[in-house]
């Protein structure tokens, strides 16, 4: 039952909720399609797991980030799709440019302990 | 507790959202290629568990503290059904222990603790005089002359009444019968603060001769007036004489608390008549005590204030009638006790053992819960790994043992609900209250409290223990971290607990039963076997003294002749009636002894053939005989200890005594002694042989003689041809009080039969638990060493060294538990004594009797986990890791 661990990277709290609302940028999906868009997108690194998944988007949608809504999928199926609202694209901007600061920062550090090993 | 329909709803569309992930990873991967049947699987794996993913989103959402619990307890719902057995074994465990103590406790309630019916019971007390001398204070009846001075004399109360239970014979209603009544002061409803329903009560002036009123109850009123509109103003004729009824009390209404209950009142009036002019009447006697005393407290005064003022105030009687009231005081108590009486101590002890059953119930609950929480830390560790608090964990733990007291509560209260007639069935008649048992709020609110204790006990502790440390390392193992020091020294640990508990039990039961066997193999020294006894009422009006004996004259042989009748007699009072009569006499000798120093013993009036029907010995001299009547000389015969108390060194037979009896004779007469009888039990088995005599009725029948009539065959016929003979000496007679003299004396140990016939139920519970605990704990154990054993075979251990490793334990569980016990059991000796006279104290006997039974019923709880240790299979353990 316990997941294997290997090529997984554990998602720092809130970095997840930022994949999802990127994901639904692009189009609107259900929760299956989400997950699967994250690994592919990730080169099978990042495995989302239903567990977390399903919790964070309900957290999404409690926060008016996402909508969702019932719909019939291409394959015929009664899917709940999650879509983003503006105030979503507006979360999703800020989380965006704060991870690349972040991203920047952290690069800074890296590199710059690169650069004095050399 | 069902969550609210919104919830319900949102339930229902996370369920559907996560079928359709399901559904959609299926597809994709069978699209890929993989068969159905694996693409299913593999998505399931994936997927990962269900109920945890649904949990999370649903922490989510957020909840309100209420839903919080309501979801914790649907949580724990699902938990259980899971687990049936388990769930079955913890329900039925708790449910037995929170039954039996519902049920004891609705007994409690109904007797001890239910306040009296009457407005503000809190201030109804009842007064007592208090005998002082030869040290020692004996609380008992008072005399109308005293009560009328407290009466004007206590400032405490707001009023004082006196009443005391009397018989009356009731004739113009259908055929003559006797109807239990009271003789009262004409403040007795007002002092309870009860107003008669119809009519009204007494006014103060009709406490004088003559009055004639009554008051008759709602009972009465229904059965024997047919419940007339008219009846207030209506005749009524009592002993003979007329009276008026001018009160009906409302429905329900009982005082003197007595069984059976009062059915018709009169003034003090009844007492104050005397047979002839100049005689004095016995409501002038200062020294003749047999009323009782109820007082309604001012408001705001206590009874500790009551009780001193009582005591100055008796102090002044004293020192005023010094001949009556010497070495005499008073004794204030709250009249609910004196109601319950002796069946307090008894009922609450009975309670301490049921909760001593619940403990041993919640110990077994206990080691069940942290078994199980044991064996699912592995979930507990994914749901820790998921992002759940130990907090949260421990929460759902908890509510399981919440929703497993909730069940256990409800089976429970449908077995006290069974179990309660029974109950009732198995008490002492004569206790107040029993025939109210009922599951009212309170025994709800006892059992609810009774299980959330029990909840907390058996949730809190294996919820924490089943949490404790880095959940997180147990992720991924099947074997679990138990078999640890600290989780075996715990599950000991309560099996020493529950051991203990059981061996008090035990200890209490063996007791009793050994009690209860002395008191019913006591011989009362007289032949109870196929004796009728009854009593009739020979009203005053019409049988004066003189005539009442020649009633009886006539009646004994007539009785006698009856077919299969061997013997028949009259006494007053009767051995195991309940009522010992003391007079104290004059010894020879010219010695002049004060008043209150003189000698007293027991007294009874008996006729001739009244040691022959009741079968006692006689050891010297002769059994009165029809000459020793009204124009005999004055005779008495004594029973041993009374010989060897008072003529330690000389022939009783000829001596002399002066008791304070007289009856026709102008002065108190000296009696010769002539003959010498057995000792008897007089009220109770249990009583020391104490001095006694007797008179000839025709010289000192001072009260309704019972008749003893002892026949040949079959006692059934006894009662119907005795009615007949009656009936034909005059048909007025209501006869009364008919029982076999065996069922009084069963009666007189119906106390000590329910309490044994409960604490050996109660015993027999705790023991069937404890071997049921000790049992689950070793096989618990056994389970968690298979591979130490089978390691232990390969190497060659013989099944001998094997059983001992596995018993070992056990044993050493047992035997602290059964050490334990004994300890508390020695100490608690005294209590049982208290609270249960007819025990002995806990002694070698008792100690290794209980052993015996323990380790016995321990040792059969072994036996399977001992042998499946034992069988062992050592290829297969060792193969198996």
């Amino acid at each position: 039952m316990a997941p294997t661990r290997k090529n997984r990277i554990e998602l720092l709290q809130g970095t997840l909720d930022m994949l999802i609302l990127e994901q639904l940028r692009w189009t609107p999906s259900h929760g299956y399609g989400i997950g699967q868009a994250i690994r592919a997108h990730s080169g099978d690194l990042l495995r989302v797991d239903a567990g977390s998944l399903y919790p964070a988007l309900h957290r999404l949608e409690r926060q008016g980030l996402v909508k969702a809504q019932w719909e019939i999928s291409d394959r015929k199926q009664r899917t709940r799709v999650y879509r983003l609202t503006p105030g979503g694209r507006k979360h999703l901007a800020g989380e965006r440019s704060r991870w690349e600061q972040l991203q920047a920062a952290i690069g800074g550090v890296l590199n710059r302990a690169r650069t004095d090993e050399a | 507790m069902r969550p609210p329909l919104w919830r319900r709803r949102q339930d229902e569309e996370l369920d559907e959202e996560l079928q359709s992930h399901l559904r959609l990873a299926i597809a994709d991967r069978i699209e890929r290629g993989e068969s159905p049947e694996a693409a299913a699987s593999s998505a399931r794996r994936e997927f990962g568990n269900e109920l945890l993913v649904k949990d999370t989103v649903r922490d989510m959402w957020g909840w309100t503290p209420i839903e919080q619990f309501g979801h914790d307890l649907g949580h724990a719902r699902r938990a259980l059904w899971k687990a049936p057995a388990f769930t079955l074994a913890a329900t039925l465990t708790l449910g037995l222990g929170i039954g039996v103590n519902a049920a004891m406790f609705s007994i409690v309630r109904a007797v001890v603790l239910r306040p009296l019916p009457f407005p503000a019971p809190d201030r109804l007390v009842q007064i007592d005089e208090v005998d002082q001398r030869g040290g020692g204070d004996r609380r008992g009846a008072v005399s109308w002359p005293n009560f009328r001075d407290w009466q004007q004399r206590a400032a405490s109360f707001e009023s004082l009444a006196a009443h005391h239970v009397s018989n009356f014979t009731i004739t113009g209603i259908g055929p003559a019968q006797h109807v239990p009544g009271a003789v009262v002061s004409a403040s007795l409803f007002e002092t309870l603060g009860v107003n008669p329903a119809i009519g009204r009560g007494f006014a103060p002036g009709e406490e004088r001769v003559g009055s004639d009123v009554a008051v008759v109850s709602d009972a009465f009123w229904r059965d024997q007036l047919g419940a007339r509109a008219d009846a207030v103003g209506a005749a009524l004729t009592i002993d003979g004489r007329r009276f008026t009824i001018v009160g009906v009390m409302p429905a329900g209404f009982v005082f003197p608390i007595a069984s059976p209950a009062p059915l018709v009142w009169v003034t003090s009036a009844q007492d104050a008549r005397v047979e002839s002019a100049g005689d004095t009447p016995i409501t002038e006697e200062r020294g003749a005590h047999y009323i009782q005393v109820v007082g309604r407290l001012r408001q705001g005064r206590s009874i500790t204030e009551a009780q001193a003022e009582m005591a100055s105030v008796a102090a002044v009687l004293a020192s005023d009638y010094p001949d009556d009231n010497l070495n005499r005081s008073a004794a204030v108590l709250p009249q609910l006790e004196v109601v319950v009486g002796e069946a307090r101590r008894p009922l609450l002890f009975l309670l301490a053992a049921v909760a001593c059953v619940l403990l041993i119930a919640c110990v077994n609950l206990a080691n069940l819960m942290t078994a199980r929480g044991i064996a699912r830390q592995p979930e507990l560790a994914l749901r820790v790994a998921l992002g759940g608090s130990r907090l949260r964990m421990i929460r759902l733990l908890m509510a399981e043992a919440a929703a497993l007291a909730v069940l256990a509560a409800t089976v429970g209260l449908a077995l006290a609900w069974s179990s309660k007639r029974l109950l009732v069935q198995l008490a002492p008649a004569d206790v107040r209250g029993l025939d109210q048992v009922t599951i009212d709020g309170s025994v709800l609110a006892y059992t609810a409290a009774a299980a959330a204790v029990c909840a907390l006990v058996v949730g809190v502790i294996p919820a924490f223990r089943a949490t404790r440390g880095d959940l997180r390392s147990n992720l991924g193992t099947s074997r679990t971290a138990a078999g640890t020091r600290s989780q075996s020294r715990w599950l000991s640990g309560l099996i020493v607990v529950e051991t203990a508990a059981g061996v008090v039990l035990l200890v209490a039961a063996t007791l009793v039963i050994g009690g209860l066997d002395r008191l019913s193999h006591t011989n009362p020294g007289f032949d109870v076997s196929q004796v009728t006894t009854l009593r009739v009422s020979l009203p005053d009006s019409r049988y004066p003294f003189r005539e009442q004996i020649a009633f009886y004259d006539r009646l004994l042989p007539d009785l006698a002749r009856l077919p299969g009748v061997s013997g028949a007699a009259l006494v007053g009072p009767l051995p195991l009636s309940g009522s010992r009569f003391g007079i104290s006499f004059d010894l020879p000798g010219d010695r002049a002894v004060e008043t209150a120093k003189r000698p007293s013993a027991g007294f009874a009036f008996v006729s001739p053939g009244y040691f022959r029907a009741m079968r006692i010995p006689l050891i010297q001299g002769r059994e009165f005989s029809a000459s020793d009547n009204d124009g005999g000389p004055r005779v008495v015969v004594v029973n041993e200890s009374f010989a060897r108390r008072f003529f330690p060194n000389a022939d009783p037979i000829g001596q002399r005594i002066k008791p304070g009896l007289s009856t026709t004779e102008p002065e108190t007469p000296w009696r010769e002694i002539v003959g010498v009888a057995a000792d008897v039990k007089q009220v109770s088995l249990r009583e020391e042989p104490a001095p006694m005599y007797f008179v000839p009725y025709a010289q000192g029948m001072i009260t309704t003689p019972h008749l003893v009539i002892r026949s040949g065959g079959a006692v059934e016929t006894v009662p119907e041809s005795a009615r007949r003979v009656i009936a034909a000496a005059d048909p007025e007679l209501a006869v009364y009080d008919v029982r076999t003299l065996e069922a009084r004396l069963a009666d007189t140990f119906a106390t000590q039969r329910f309490a044994t016939w409960l604490l050996t139920l109660f015993a027999g519970l705790g023991l069937l638990l404890t071997a049921i605990g000790v049992y689950g704990v070793l096989a618990y154990s056994v389970s968690q060493r298979v591979h130490e054993f089978g390691v232990r075979a390969a190497l060659g251990a013989s099944s001998g060294q094997i059983a001992s490793a596995a018993m070992t334990t056990a044993a050493r569980m047992v035997v602290a538990g059964l050490i334990a016990g004994i300890v508390i059991a020695t100490a608690l000796g005294q209590v049982m004594q208290g609270a249960l006279e007819f025990v002995d104290r806990p002694g070698l006997e008792t100690f290794v009797t209980v052993a015996a039974i323990l380790l016995v019923v321990a040792g059969v709880s072994t036996l399977a986990p001992i042998r499946r240790a034992v069988r062992t299979d050592p290829m297969q353990t060792l193969r198996s890791n």
